[in-house]
Order: structure tokens, then sequence, then C-alpha cells
């Protein structure tokens, strides 16, 4: 090749070079800068609404001033909690018989399960709890909305599990194997524990996600104007709180929906660092380093 | 040799030493015939050439030695590579000691030149001949890796020893004949020693040949020819006489 | 011609009384302090027409092999030969993997280990093994060891400690680590994590040691610690390793097994398989030539 033709094949190189790695600057750009737009519109609008008493009050009606989201937020913690409750355990151990082994007719099933439950629409899913939790009772309850959101979590915990169980080394499970350790010793205090880090992640993600659910709520927790604790009943909840404000014709309601939103994405922008930070801490001290 | 060895530069290096060697065995042949013809022809230029060209072999052992111990070093060789190398450090060591040989021949060609000329002096070049044969055979047995030549040389070493026996007491009995003829004779009888040395070395070499190509050392007892270090001269067996 | 016999040589020579070469004498030579024949040492493993299948492909021919009590044992061979495939045989490790089956004969002490009535356990308490990738486990360096000798035994804390510690004495990490035992085994390095595995094999005090390839992730320096650790072991133990590096085959074992395409080609000391191999295949495989 001659000394110019190399020299304008390196120039052609460059531009292509320049060309793709500027349009990704400027789709990542523009994708910074609308959420950015995003969160500073929903900070701009709900921090005027924040208050103690906000954040401690029942709801009032409209023009009354004062009112707040207080039983909403009890509210989202404790449909989120119970739904926590039920995916957890089902999710982590549906996970770890997948990854473990994987091999099997069974995880094969369940595995291709997960995916399809994953890419049902949550509204789907809220009809789902209603006919079942809610029309044969002829009561919304709270329950209801926590069994729709673990149903919503459990293939995302399924998948996080599997997931990080996976990654963990194949030589930790034979060394384990080899000392002659039982099965389940094997994989209770060796693969679960090495993938904990990844398995917490995908928890944190799952409780970020359906936290800002609202489509199954509307069938199933219903909403509240009350305190209300009770699992039977129907119960206030953050997202379905903000979508009554939110459609309401009430400049007031209006406002306090910006502040509902504004606390919901602190909440789930608080679960997104945590699940950061999990990965993190989980791999430090992991180098698996070929030096003395 | 067997197959290539992947790394290519490994087989040139090896080509190397196996080229040294044979180049020190053609000197080793030449620098005998050289030195015995000087003393057949009375020629001390041509002894002088001999004792200089000693240098030349020296310089070939320590590329021989340098190129081995880079060998060791950086390849690690195994096996028939470990053998290899190994042989060529004592085959050359071998050559060398010849060579020194017959520079010895040849410097004391010199001596004898001054000397007025004996009758024997041609039994000299007859083992010389014989030893320059072994020299030849084991050196192309070593080209060939051909273990069964390098038996065979082993074997005839035995004819050289026993010519060297002859000569021994021929020359003995020279000396005890005439004393004027003592230092004339000690010179053909290290001459002798000489040319015989060459071929204990020509029989090491066939040892080593054997060890490169089966691995194993070679067990069997050599048969002797020269028993002249089991005698002495013994003065009160002529005073009997 | 015969000195005796010579006219001549008779008039003026007499025969010094020096014996013939070969009634020598001299005392007789001791012979060399050999390695002692393969006979005198014990059999501990022995492989038996072992096959051995990876689903339908064959990976293992008729393996038969003896491995020796405190000795080690090296299989060498090109990558996919089937040495790591028969070091996993001889503690069915390779069971964890279904499609994976192997036929024959493996002998632990005369009990065939790979009869499906044998206790898996009890072969695996016996047989220790290291892998190539240090695999500490995410706990801490004193569990990493009393993980193993928990599931055999239930022992009082001060007899614990006395277990780690001389598990960790062994492989000479008692020094580098006996001030921070409750940390994570991660938190080591690569050389010493190895180290830490191979406590923690010895700790439940097996017979027969496994290394795949026990040094292959380290450092020079960690490797030899590795190298030195298996010359310290080898009085007590069946080591057997699995190594790409010839040399370390050359410097840490007592026999050698070259395998090629799930064969096994030569089996011999280690010695004569490094200077003269019988068969050409192994000729050329450790002297680096085409096959």
């Amino acid at each position: 090749m001659s000394a110019t033709s190399a020299a304008a094949l390196f120039r052609r190189r460059r531009l292509k070079s320049v060309l793709w790695i500027g349009a990704c600057g400027i789709f990542a750009t523009a994708v910074a800068v609308i959420l950015l737009l995003i969160m500073g519109y929903i900070v701009r609008e709900g921090i005027s609404a924040i208050s103690i008493p906000f954040l401690t009050r029942l709801p009032r009606p409209t023009g009354i001033s004062g009112g707040g989201v207080a039983n909403g937020i009890v509210g989202t913690l404790i449909i989120v909690g119970i739904a926590a409750l039920m995916a957890f355990p089902v999710g982590v151990l549906v996970g770890t018989y997948v990854a473990v082994y994987g091999h099997r007719r069974m995880s094969q099933w369940l595995s291709f399960l997960a995916d399809v439950l994953a890419g049902v629409p949550s509204i789907a899913i809220g009809i789902y709890a209603y006919t079942l939790l809610v029309e044969p009772f002829r009561h919304f309850s709270a329950f209801s909305a926590s069994f729709a959101f673990a149903v919503l979590m459990i293939p995302l915990v399924i998948r996080a599990t599997e997931g990080a169980i996976s990654i963990v080394p194949r030589e930790l499970r034979e060394a384990a194997t080899a000392l002659g350790a039982p099965e389940a010793r094997v994989v209770l205090k060796i693969l679960v524990v090495a993938a904990r880090p990844g398995i917490i992640t995908g928890l944190l993600l799952s409780l970020a996600r359906v936290t800002g659910e609202t489509a199954p709520l509307l069938f199933t927790a219903f909403g509240s104007q009350y305190w209300e604790l009770r699992p039977g009943q129907p119960m206030a909840e953050l997202s379905l709180q903000i979508f009554t404000y939110a459609i309401s014709p009430y400049a007031d309601w209006h406002a306090q929906a910006w502040g509902g939103a504004l606390i919901l994405i602190l909440a789930v922008f608080v679960l997104s660092v945590l699940a950061r930070l999990s990965v993190l801490f989980g791999r430090e001290g992991r180098g698996h380093g070929g030096t003395a | 040799m067997a197959a290539e060895h992947i790394v290519k530069s490994y087989d040139e290096e090896l080509g190397r030493l196996s080229k040294i060697i044979a180049e020190m065995g053609g000197l080793a042949e030449s620098q005998l015939a050289a030195a015995v013809d000087a003393v057949s022809r009375r020629d001390s230029a041509l002894a002088l050439q001999v004792v200089e060209g000693d240098a030349k072999v020296d310089e070939l052992e320590r590329e021989l030695n340098n190129l081995a111990i880079r060998l060791l070093a950086l390849r690690q060789p195994m096996a028939i590579d470990l053998r290899e190398i190994f042989v060529a450090l004592k085959i050359g060591s071998d050559l060398e000691r010849m060579c020194d040989y017959a520079a010895n021949v040849a410097k004391r060609s010199i001596a004898l030149s001054h000397t007025p000329p004996v009758q024997s002096v041609h039994s000299l070049p007859r083992m010389a001949h014989l030893a320059l044969r072994l020299v030849k055979d084991v050196i192309d047995a070593y080209v060939a890796h051909d273990a069964d030549k390098a038996l065979q040389v082993w074997r005839s070493d035995e004819e050289l020893d026993e010519m060297y026996a002859s000569l021994f007491r021929e020359f003995l009995t020279y000396m005890m004949e005439d004393a004027r003829n003592i230092g004339t004779y000690t010179h053909l009888l290290f001459m002798a020693k000489n040319i015989e040395r060459i071929g204990d070395h020509a029989t090491n070499i066939a040892e080593n040949l054997y060890y490169l190509v089966h691995g194993t050392a070679l067990t069997e007892v050599r048969p002797k020819g020269d028993r002249t270090s089991l005698e002495v001269v013994a003065p009160e067996s002529r005073v009997g006489r | 011609m015969d000195i005796e016999n010579s006219p001549r040589a008779g008039m003026w020579l007499a025969r010094v009384a020096v014996p013939a070469p070969g009634a020598s004498a001299l005392p007789p030579v001791q012979p060399e302090a050999v390695a002692p024949a393969a006979a005198e040492v014990r059999v501990k493993v022995d492989i038996r027409d072992v096959d051995f299948f990876y689903g339908k492909t064959q990976a293992l021919k008729n393996i038969n092999m003896s491995l020796r009590d405190r000795r080690v044992t090296a299989f060498i061979g090109p990558s996919g030969c089937g040495k790591s495939t028969l070091l996993r045989i001889v503690n069915r490790i390779y069971e964890l993997y279904p499609n994976q089956t192997a036929t024959g004969e493996v002998l632990v002490d005369g009990q065939n280990i790979l009869a499906s009535t044998f206790d898996l356990n009890a072969v695996r308490s016996k047989i220790g093994m290291v892998f190539q990738r240090p695999t500490p486990f995410p706990m801490s360096i004193y569990d990493n060891i009393a993980f193993g000798i928990r599931l055999y035994e239930k022992l009082p804390t001060s007899e614990m400690d006395n277990r780690v510690e001389s598990a960790l004495r062994r492989t000479a990490l008692w020094d580098e680590v006996k001030d921070k035992l409750r940390q994570s085994g991660l938190s080591l390095s690569g050389g010493q994590q190895q180290r830490l595995c191979i406590a923690r094999a010895i700790a439940v005090q097996p017979e027969v040691l496994l290394l795949d390839e026990p040094a292959s992730a380290l450092d020079p320096i960690s490797t030899q610690r590795i190298e030195e650790l298996i010359a310290e072991l080898r009085p007590d133990y069946c080591i057997v390793i699995v190594t790409h590096n010839m040399q370390q085959a050359a410097r840490c074992s007592d026999y050698t097994a070259f395998m090629y395409l799930g064969e096994l080609i030569e089996f011999d000391e280690t010695e004569r398989m490094f200077t003269h191999p019988r068969e050409k295949r192994t000729e050329d495989y450790i002297t680096g030539r085409f096959g």
C-alpha cells in the first residue's frame, strides 16, 4: 500500500470514528437532558408542596389547605412491604433452582414462564388480582394490591438471582463439593452467599420498579382518604393518590400531585443508588487477582 | 533428527550447534594429518602452521560453549534436545583435546627435525592413519546420528591401542640399544601416546553419540588393546640376561 | 598381541602384579541411589479400563494407570487431551454435570469408587482437590478452613483453632494471615488464596490431593511457593498435578503421564520421560515439535 493511500485510509477511519462517537455523544446528551428536564420540572413543581404537614397529615378536600399524603406514604410502604415478603423468598428460591439445576426440564420451564410473566402488562396483572382476590370477596384490599405487585416482582427477582448465581465461578461450587459438602450446603452457604450482592441489587431494583406502579392499584388497593393500616381493607397509596389528584380539575390537588411525584421519585432514586452501592460493596475485596 | 520444532529459531540454533561440531571434527582431522605429515617430511613450517591452527579450534569451542549455555538457559530443552546439547558440549571438549594432541605432535616434530632421522619414524604415520579413520568415522556417525557406526569406532579403538603397545615396546627397545637415541624416541613415544589418546577421545565421542541416540549410557566394557600402563621396565631382568 | 606370548617382551619386561581390568580388586561400586522401583511404592489409586463420555463424545479411552502413595504424579498433554477429565474422575466431581459418564474402575485403597453403591462423601473426604483459579469461599479466612472440618467433625472452639492453625502452618500461610483470620478470604493475593485453598483441602485430612493446574493463574514467585508446598506435602499424600507447564511437571513430580487425544500415551518416571521418553509422540510434545 502506498503512503498516500494509507494516509487517505487513516483519514477516512478517523472521520468515521469522529462521526460515530459524535452521534453517540449527541444522543446520550439528549437523553440525559430530557431526564434532567423531567426531574428538574418535578422538583420545581413539587418542592413547594412539600412540607411537614404534607408528609404527616391526611388528605383534605379541595379548597381546604393543609392536606397531606401521609396515609399514601404509609400505604405504599405496607403494600410494597407485603409484596416483598411474598416475592423475595419465592423469587430467590426459584432463581436459585433455575441457576443451579439449569439443565433440568423443570427449570427451563420456570425460566420461560418467568420471561413470559415479566412481559405481561402490569394492568393485566391488576385485573388478574382483581378477579382472584377482589371480586370473590366483593371488597377492594391492600393485600390484593400486594399480591399484584408480588406477581410483578417475582420474574424480576428470579432473573436477578439466576444471573447473580450463574456468574459465580463454576470452580467455587466444585471446590465445595470436592470437600464433600452436601448439595444443600453448597448451594446455600457458598453459591447464594457468593451471589448475595447481585441478588440484593435485583431485590432493590424490583422494589423500585413496583413502587412506581399505578395501574394494578386501580382495581385492588383502590385508595382511601383515611388512615387505614389493615391489609384487608382498601388502602391509600402514593402513586394512586398522585393519579387521582392529577386527573382532578383542582389546582391545589395538582400541586399536591407534584409533591407526591417528587417523593416517589426520590424513593426510587434512593433504591437505585442503594442497588448500585450493593454491587460496588459486593465487588470490593473480590479481586480474583493473579499476583502475590 | 526428529520433526521440526514449532519455534523455528530453535531448530536453527540446534543446527548451528551440529555445524560447529562438524567443523571442529574436520579441523581435528586436518590438524592431525598435517602434524603427522610434518613429522615424516621433517617440515617445520607445516608443523608451525598446525601449532598456530590450534587457536581456531579453541575459538570454535568457545562459540560452542556459549551457544550451548544460551540454548540451555533460553530454551529449557527436554529429551532429545537436552541430550543433543549436553552431548555437543562433551564432544566439543573431546575434539578440542584431540586438536591439542595434534598440536603437541606438531611441536615435537619441530624438535625432532633437529635430530638425525631414525628409521622407525615410519611406523608413526601408520598409527596416525588409523586414528584419522576413527576420527573421521566418528564425526560422520555424529552427523548422521548413527549409533551403530559409533559402536564400530568404539570397538576399533582396540586396534589403535595394540598398535601403540607394539610401538611402545619397539621404541623402548631402540632406546635401550643405544642411549643416544633416547631423546628422539622419547619424542616419538609421546607422539604415539598423543595419537593413542586421540583414539580414546574418539571412543568418548562414540559413547556420547550412543547416549544421544539411545538415551542410555553404553555399559559394555570396552576391549582394551593397550596394557603398557601395566608394564614397567625392570632393569634386573636385563641384568639377569 | 598378547604380552606374555611376545618373545621379545619376556626378555626385559616383567609383568607387575596388577589385576586384570575385569576382576577389579577395588570394593564393588555401590550403585547410585536410584528412585525406588515402581513395585516398592504402594499403589494408592488404581485406574482400570476407564472410559469417559461427554454426552456421546468419548473423552477418555481405556485409561489404565496406577497412582502411587507418597509420590507426585503429573499429567501433561495438550489442551483437550483429557488430563483434567481424568483428574475429575478420581473424586467423581464430574457428576455435578449431567451427561458426563465414566465407566471402568477407579480403586482407591482397593475399593472401586466409581461403583454407584459407593458413598460419595466418603470418597471426597479422602480426596482433596484444588483448582486452576483460586476458589476461596465468600467467608473469612478462618471459616474457609473450618468449613470443610465442620462437615465431618464437631469440634470445640479451641480444638478447631488448632486445626485451622496447623492447616495454615502446613501451607506456610500462618505467619501471613494470623492477624487477619476474620477477614474475607477474598482479601488475600492470588498466590495466598491458592495456598488457602490447599490448606482448606488438607484440613479435612485427605489421603489424595488432586491439583488441577494449581499455579497456572499465578506469578512465578507464587508458583514456586506452590511447588515448594507440593514438595513439603509429598511425604504424606498421594499427589496428582495436572499442568500445562512441562518444566513444572519435571520439577515437582516423580511420575509423569503424557496424554493425547483422550489416550494415555506414556506413563513413566519423570526423569525418564524428560530425558529419553519411549514414545515418539511424547518426545515431540515435550520438545515442542509438530505432533
